[in-house]
C-alpha cells in the first residue's frame, strides 16, 4: 500500500471536500477539517508502530518515474529523521485546526489553506526527489501567505509579503542549485537526475559543493531563521494568527534544519565541514541575539517568536558541530520545539483571544482567575527553558553535549542561552501571571474550557513523554544520524569525535550478545 | 520538380477565406455577430485541425521544403517549410487566436458592423503571425510580419472614440514601421554579404546561409544584428520595449492579447529558427548579444512594472521581462528551443488569461485598468480574482502552475549551454518580480473594494459573458493541468525543431 502518497494526499483531497460541502452548512467545516487531519495522525502513528528501528536507509519508499528525459519521480521515503517531524506535523495539525475557533471569515479558505498546508509539509519530509521537494518546499508558501495576510492581525499584509518575498529568494537559489546538481549529475553519469540517493553517488570537486552548498544553505537559512536572515521571523510570528504561528514556529521552521541535515549534510559534505564554523558561529550569535532581544520584548508573541531564532540557534549547532550527541540533539530539538513554542503560540493565542492585547504589561496576576491556564503556561516555559525531566532538556543538554568536542567555546557561550531563556520566559510569566491583578478588565477573565484543555493535552503529554523517556525517539533517529556521519567521515578528513562512538559500538555489542 | 503542396499553407488559406467571408457576408447579408463566431471559429478550429496534421504528416515523411524557386544560379530557394516547429507554431498560435478571439467578443458584438472588421482584422493577422513562423525565407518572413503588424495596427485603433486608443495605435505604427525597417535593413544587408535570402539552402542544408560564400562577413553581422533588434522589438524585449506599455494601455483590453501573446509566438519563433538555422555558426557572436538583451529587459522589465499602478501596463512591463526569460532559452542555440517553446506557449496561454480578466473587470473597451479596480475583487467576483491569483502565480514562476516548468526548463536550458550568471541573475530578478504579482493578489484578497465613481473604472460585481467564461476556463485549466503534469507538452516541444 502506498502509505506515504496517502498520507501526503489525504489533506489535500480533504481540502476538495470542503470545498464541496454545502453553503448552507457552515458549522460542518471545522469538524470535517478536524477529522481529516486526524487521517495523517494515524498514518504517523502507523509509521511509528511498523518503522524498522535499527535501520539506517529510507523505509516505505515510494518510486513512480513521472518525466523520464529529466528523470523525476514520485519518489518518496523516510528515514528517523523524517518519520519524527512527519509525527510532529500530523500531531499538530488538529489541534491547531480546534484552535482556530475565532476564525469566523471565510473559514472555508482558511481551512483550506491550512490543509493544502499540511500537504506541502508533509511532502518535504518525506520527497526523496529534489524537485518534488522544491515544488513541496514551496507549495507551503501561498496558503501561508494567505493564511497571515486575511487572517492575520496588525500589519498582516506587510508581514505576509515580507515572508513570500523572503522565503522565495532563498528558494530561487536553491532552484538553481537543483537544476545545476542535476546537470552535474547527468554529465558524469550519461543523464541528468534529481533522485537524491542517486545524487549522493556523483562525485563533486571542492568548489562545486561550496557553491551549490551555499545554493542550499541560503534557502535554508532564511527559513530557520539563521541570524541575519531571521528579520521576516518576527513580522510573520507576530501578526500571523494563532494556527499561522503554531504551524509556523513548529513546522515551517524545521523545513530549513531539516533541509540542512538532509541535502547539506549529505550532499555535500566537504564544504558542510569547511563551513561548520561559520553556521556554527552564526547559530551561538542567534542564541544569544535572539534570547538577548526576547528579553525585552513587551509584546509576549513577539517574544516567543525571539525565543524560536534562539532555539533554532541551537539546532544548527548540534547540527553543524558533526557530533553524533550533536545532530541527534538537533532533529529531537526540531521536535520538541515544534511541541514547546506550539504550546506556547497556543496559550498565547488563548489569552489572547481573551483579552485581545498581546501586551505584556496589559496583563498581571490573571493566574488568580486562571489558574490551570497559568499551569499549562509555566510548565511549557519550564519545558522550553530546558527543565530536566521536560522535553526541552534532552535535546539542549545533547546539542551543548555534542558540540564540546569540535566547538569548546561555542558551546560554552551557547549554554548561556538557556540561562536567558530561564530569563525571559520567567519574567514574562511573572509579570502577566504572578501578583495582584491591577487591571479591573482582567477581574473576569474566564479559564480554560474544554476544547482548549483538549488542545493543550496531548502537546503536555508528549513534552513529558519525551521529558522522560527520549529512547524510542532518540533510537529512531541514531541509525539515519550515524550513517550521515559515517558518510562525512568516508569522503573527508573530519573525523567524529571518539566520545559519542565509543558508546554506540558498546550498545551494538551489547544488543548483538543479546 | 516544383510541386505545390498545400497543407502548408492551408491555414493561411483558410484563414484568408475566413476574413473575406466575414466581410462579405456582413455587407450582403448583414447576419450580425453570430455568423462571424461561426466563421472565425470554425477557421481557427480548421487552422488547429491542419497544425496538427503538418505534425502527423511530418512524424511520417519527416521535414519538407515547400515552393521551391530557382533563384540564383544553384541556389534553389524553397519559400515555406513544413517540419515540427512550424507544425507546433501553428497549434500554439491558433489555441492562443482562439483564446483571444473569445475574450475579445463581447467588445466585437458590441461594435455593430464594424465588428465585422475587427473579426476580418484578426484573423489576417494571425495568418501573418503563422506565415512569420513557417517562412524558411526572409523575403517571405518579413511579408507576414507585415501582415501581421498592419492588422494589429489597426487593431490597436479600434476603438477610435477613445483618444488613447488613437494614439496607441498611432505609436504602434510608426515605431513598429521603423522596426519593420530595421529588419528589412538587416535582409537586405544579409543578401548583400551572401547573395541569399534563404533559410534554408539545397537540401535544406541549415546554416546554409551562412556558409555560402560569405563576401562581407562585417556586413553579416550587422545583418544578425538589425534582424535580432527587428524581432526584439516586434517581442517587445528591453531596450526596444517603449511602445509596450503605452499600446498595451491604450488599446482596447479585448485586442491586446494578441498583439502581446500572438506576437511574441510569432516573433520568437521567426527569431529562433533565423539564429539557430540560418546562422548556427555564428552562435558566438549573436549568443552574447542575445544574452544581454535577455538580462537587460529581465530587469528593465521588472523593476518598472513594480513601479506600476495600472494592471495593463505592469502586464506590459512583466512582457518585457518575460521576453528576457525566454530569450534565456535561446542562448543555448538549439538546446533551448524545446524549453523557448514550453514557455512562450504556456506564457502566452496565462497572458491571455489576465488580459481576458481584465477584459471582464474593467470592460472590454477600456483604455485604463487602474488597481483600484482590483480592490476587494476577492469578495465581489470570488471565481475572477481566483482566476486573476492564478494567472499571477503561473505568471510569477510558482510550483504548481506551467510558470514554474517554464522557468525550470528554461534555466536548465542557460545551465546547461554555460550561462549560470544569467540563470541566477534571472532567478533573483524573477523573485523581485513576484512582488508586483502578489500585489494585484493583496489587492483582491486583503483589500476592501473602493467603489470608483468615475464612469468606465469599475463595476461593482463584473460578470463574464459566456465567450470570456470559456476562455478563462481554457486557460486556467491549460496553467493548472499543465503545471501538475506538464510532461506530455515537454514531449511535444522536445521533437519541435527547426529542420
Amino acid at each position: 500500500m502506498p502509505v506515504l502518497a496517502l498520507l501526503v494526499v489525504v489533506p489535500v483531497l480533504g481540502a476538495l471536500v470542503l470545498l464541496l460541502l454545502p453553503r448552507r452548512r457552515p458549522e460542518l467545516l471545522l469538524p470535517v477539517a478536524v477529522l481529516v487531519s486526524m487521517v495523517p495522525v494515524a498514518i504517523a502513528a502507523y509509521l511509528l508502530v511498523v518503522f524498522e528501528t535499527g535501520d539506517a536507509g529510507f523505509q516505505f519508499t515510494e518510486r513512480v518515474l513521472w518525466y523520464q528525459p529529466w528523470d523525476i519521480s514520485w519518489n518518496v521515503g523516510i528515514d528517523g529523521i523524517s518519520l519524527l517531524l512527519v509525527a510532529l506535523t500530523a500531531v499538530l495539525f488538529p489541534l491547531s485546526l480546534l484552535a482556530s475557533k475565532s476564525i469566523t471569515s471565510n473559514l472555508r479558505l482558511y481551512l483550506v489553506a491550512m490543509l493544502v498546508l499540511e500537504t506541502g509539509l508533509l511532502g518535504v519530509f518525506v520527497a526523496l526527489d529534489l524537485v518534488l521537494f522544491f515544488v513541496f518546499f514551496e507549495m507551503t508558501l501561498v496558503p501561508m501567505y494567505l493564511l497571515i495576510g486575511l487572517w492575520g492581525s496588525g500589519n498582516r499584509v506587510y508581514a505576509a509579503v515580507k515572508f513570500f518575498l523572503y522565503t522565495s529568494l532563498g528558494s530561487a537559489l536553491m532552484l538553481i542549485a537543483i537544476i545545476s546538481l542535476g546537470i552535474i549529475a547527468g554529465n558524469q553519469t550519461g543523464g541528468v537526475t534529481f533522485d537524491f540517493v542517486e545524487l549522493l553517488d556523483i562525485e563533486l570537486t571542492s568548489t562545486q559543493q561550496f557553491w551549490l552548498f551555499l545554493g542550499f544553505g541560503i534557502a535554508f537559512a532564511i527559513k530557520v531563521p539563521l541570524f541575519p536572515f531571521h528579520t521576516w521571523l518576527p513580522d510573520a510570528h507576530t501578526e500571523a494568527p494563532t494556527a499561522g504561528s503554531v504551524l509556523l514556529a513548529g513546522v515551517l521552521l524545521k523545513l530549513g534544519t531539516y533541509g540542512f541535515v538532509r541535502f547539506n549534510l549529505t550532499l555535500f559534505p566537504q564544504a558542510s565541514v569547511d563551513l561548520a564554523p561559520w553556521l556554527v558561529a552564526l547559530a551561538v550569535i542567534g542564541i544569544i541575539y535572539g534570547a538577548a532581544v526576547a528579553v525585552v520584548q513587551p509584546d509576549l508573541k513577539r517574544l516567543v517568536a525571539y525565543s524560536s531564532v534562539s532555539h533554532l540557534g541551537f539546532i544548527v549547532l548540534g547540527t553543524f558541530a558533526l557530533t553524533t550527541q550533536g545532530l541527534q540533539g538537533g532533529v529531537i530539538q526540531m521536535v520538541n520545539h515544534g511541541l514547546t513554542t506550539g504550546a506556547l503560540f497556543l496559550l498565547v493565542g488563548m489569552l489572547y483571544d481573551r483579552t485581545h492585547t498581546r501586551q505584556i504589561d496589559e496583563y498581571g496576576g490573571v493566574a488568580a482567575v486562571m489558574p490551570v491556564l497559568a499551569g499549562f503556561f509555566l510548565f511549557t516555559t519550564f519545558a522550553s527553558a530546558g527543565l530536566p525531566g521536560l522535553n526541552g532538556f534532552i535535546g539542549e543538554f545533547h546539542v551543548l553535549i555534542g558540540s564540546y568536542p569540535t566547538f569548546p567555546v561555542h558551546a560554552i557561550v551557547a549554554t548561556a542561552g538557556v540561562v536567558l531563556a530561564a530569563i525571559y520566559l520567567l519574567w514574562a510569566y511573572e509579570r502577566v501571571f504572578t501578583g495582584a491583578i491591577d487591571r479591573p478588565e482582567n477581574r473576569r477573565l474566564p479559564d480554560l474550557d474544554l476544547r482548549e484543555t483538549v488542545i493543550l493535552v496531548p502537546l503536555a503529554v508528549l513534552i513529558i513523554f519525551l521529558g522522560v523517556y527520549p529512547k524510542p525517539a532518540m533510537d529512531r533517529i541514531e541509525p539515519s544520524v550515524e550513517a550521515i556521519l559515517d558518510r562525512i567521515e568516508a569522503v573527508t578528513d573530519h573525523r567524529v569525535p571518539e566520545f559519542g562512538r565509543m558508546d554506540q559500538v558498546e550498545i551494538a555489542a551489547v544488543e548483538g550478545e543479546g | 520538380m516544383d510541386t505545390i503542396a498545400f497543407l502548408p499553407i492551408a491555414p493561411e488559406i483558410v484563414l484568408l477565406v475566413g476574413a473575406l467571408l466575414v466581410l462579405m457576408t456582413e455587407v450582403t447579408l448583414s447576419l450580425g455577430h453570430r455568423i462571424w463566431a461561426v466563421i472565425s471559429g470554425a477557421a481557427i478550429a480548421l487552422c488547429l485541425g491542419f497544425s496538427v496534421l503538418q505534425w502527423l504528416r511530418v512524424d511520417e515523411l519527416g521535414p519538407q521544403l515547400n515552393f521551391t524557386t530557382r533563384g540564383v544560379p544553384t541556389v534553389s530557394n524553397p519559400m515555406v517549410v513544413m517540419d515540427h516547429f512550424s507544425a507546433f507554431a501553428g497549434i500554439a498560435l491558433f489555441v492562443v487566436a482562439g483564446l483571444a478571439m473569445l475574450s475579445a467578443w463581447r467588445l466585437i458584438s458590441s461594435l455593430q458592423t464594424r465588428g465585422a472588421e475587427f473579426v476580418a482584422l484578426f484573423l489576417i493577422a494571425v495568418a501573418g503571425l503563422h506565415l512569420m513562423a513557417i517562412s524558411s525565407n526572409l523575403v517571405l518572413l518579413f511579408i507576414g510580419l507585415e501582415t501581421a503588424s498592419i492588422g494589429l495596427y489597426v487593431v490597436a485603433g479600434f476603438t477610435r472614440d477613445q483618444v488613447r486608443s488613437d494614439e496607441a495605435a498611432m505609436k504602434y505604427f510608426l515605431l513598429g514601421s521603423f522596426a519593420s525597417a530595421i529588419f528589412v535593413y538587416g535582409v537586405a544587408l544579409a543578401f548583400a554579404s551572401t547573395g541569399s535570402t534563404t533559410i534554408y539552402g539545397v537540401s535544406g542544408i541549415p546554416s546554409f546561409l551562412a556558409n555560402t560564400v560569405v563576401l562581407e562577413p562585417g556586413i553579416l553581422l550587422i545583418a544578425v544584428g538589425l534582424i535580432i533588434v527587428g524581432l526584439g522589438f516586434k517581442v517587445s524585449s528591453a531596450p526596444f520595449h517603449q511602445w509596450a506599455p503605452d499600446v498595451y494601455q491604450g488599446a482596447p483590453a479585448a485586442a491586446v492579447p494578441m498583439m502581446a501573446a500572438g506576437v511574441k509566438i510569432a516573433g520568437f519563433a521567426a527569431l529562433a529558427r533565423i539564429l539557430t538555422s540560418a546562422f548556427p555558426a555564428l552562435i558566438d557572436d549573436w549568443a552574447p548579444a542575445i544574452a544581454a538583451i535577455a538580462t537587460l529587459s529581465i530587469v528593465v522589465g521588472t523593476l518598472l512594472a513594480i513601479a506600476q499602478t495600472d494592471l495593463k501596463r505592469m502586464l506590459a512591463y512583466s512582457g518585457v521581462a518575460h521576453s528576457g526569460f525566454i530569450m534565456t532559452a535561446l542562448v543555448a542555440g538549439d538546446g533551448g528551443i524545446p524549453a523557448l517553446w514550453f514557455y512562450l506557449a504556456t506564457y502566452a496561454v496565462q497572458l491571455v488569461g489576465a488580459f481576458a480578466v481584465v477584459a471582464v473587470v474593467s470592460g472590454p473597451r477600456s483604455d485604463r485598468s487602474p488597481f483600484e479596480s482590483y480592490h476587494g475583487l476577492a469578495s465581489r467576483a470570488p471565481v475572477l480574482a481566483g482566476l486573476l491569483a492564478l494567472f499571477m502565480l503561473g505568471l510569477g514562476g510558482f510550483p504548481l502552475t506551467t510558470g514554474f516548468v517554464g522557468k525550470l526548463s528554461v534555466f536548465s536550458a542557460a545551465i546547461d549551454a554555460g550561462y549560470l550568471w544569467l540563470a541566477i541573475l534571472a532567478m533573483v530578478v524573477s523573485v523581485a518580480g513576484l512582488f508586483f504579482y502578489l500585489r494585484v493578489i493583496v489587492l483582491m484578497y486583503f483589500t476592501e473594494p473602493v467603489l470608483a465613481e468615475a464612469p468606465g473604472t469599475a463595476t461593482a460585481s463584473p460578470q463574464m459573458d459566456a465567450a470570456s467564461r470559456v476562455a478563462l476556463g481554457a486557460a486556467a485549466a491549460v496553467t493548472l493541468g499543465l503545471g501538475l503534469i506538464p510532461w506530455p507538452l515537454l514531449e511535444l516541444v522536445r521533437h519541435a525543431l527547426p529542420l
